[in-house]
């Protein structure tokens, strides 16, 4: 397992990517499910560190780390930010709306849970974990 | 690669910012100044060149709707040769029907105003 430790700030972000996207290349992902695979962990980050630690007046740290199975790429994201889980929220019923009218937010879960074949949110002795997996193409008769 | 924005007004109040690099929370603020940079110079198009666009998070798709709110809904959009993913998220989301998405840059239709 390959874990990181980075400060609960936008600027970490940066290096999550950077973080997904080696591990995702070790795992012999495509671009495309590499690119999805990046935007999911970036947009749950960016909801760690706006809504669980900067709005609600926190600091802390954000772990993200990597686990490798023969069928699927497993990463985590784990903070101890205000409780916050983000499903229930990934489905924006405005996706039909001009963008001029749509209200701002929803978008960012909306790409994460859509970009990866499994989203989980936990919350377990005052820590968040966000766990993402996508399948690995040899493990697949057909990658999407 | 680090993400840029400019601004570039012609005079007949077109705004074509050139995006590149990668378009995150933290930055997105710098893409929002830029807008509004334009929406004070009175742009009656804006015009995004998104070549060298390598990323986009969902940031990015927040400041296009500030810029059509700021700009007004019968203001045209245009996102101009965007990378196949970017391309795939701004079709995922349904901004398709907000913003033109053209392959290459059309002075001819981009410029008339």
């Amino acid at each position: 397992m390959d874990a990181l430790t980075l400060p609960g700030t936008l600027d970490s972000l940066t290096a999550i990517r950077e973080f997904v996207g080696e591990m995702g290349e070790n795992a012999g992902l495509d671009r495309k499910a590499l690119y999805r695979l990046k935007l999911a962990v970036d947009e749950i980050a960016t909801n760690i560190v706006t809504h669980g630690y900067e709005a609600a007046g926190l600091q802390g740290e954000i772990v993200i780390s990597s686990r490798l199975a023969p069928e699927a790429l497993t990463i985590q994201l784990e903070d101890t930010s205000q409780e916050y889980n983000p499903l229930g929220l990934e489905k924006p019923d405005t996706l039909d709306k001009p963008i001029g009218e749509r209200p701002i937010g929803g978008l960012g879960v909306f790409l994460a849970v859509r970009g990866v074949d499994e989203f989980r949110y936990e919350h377990v002795n005052g820590r968040n974990l966000h766990t993402f997996t996508v399948k690995i193409p040899s493990s697949q008769s057909q990658s999407s | 690669m680090a993400f840029d924005a400019v601004l570039k007004m012609t005079p007949a109040g077109v705004a074509i910012i050139t995006l590149s690099g990668e378009l995150d929370a933290s930055v997105a603020d710098n893409f929002r100044s830029e807008i509004q940079k334009a929406t004070n110079q009175g742009a009656r198009r804006l015009v995004l060149m998104v070549k060298d666009l390598s990323y986009m998070a969902s940031a990015g798709l927040r400041v296009l709707i500030f810029a059509k709110q700021k700009m007004g809904s019968n203001v045209d959009l245009y996102v101009v040769e965007p990378q196949e993913a970017i391309r795939e998220v701004i079709t995922m989301t349904g901004f398709t029907q907000s913003v033109i998405i053209l392959d290459e840059y059309n002075a001819a239709e981009i410029e008339s105003v």
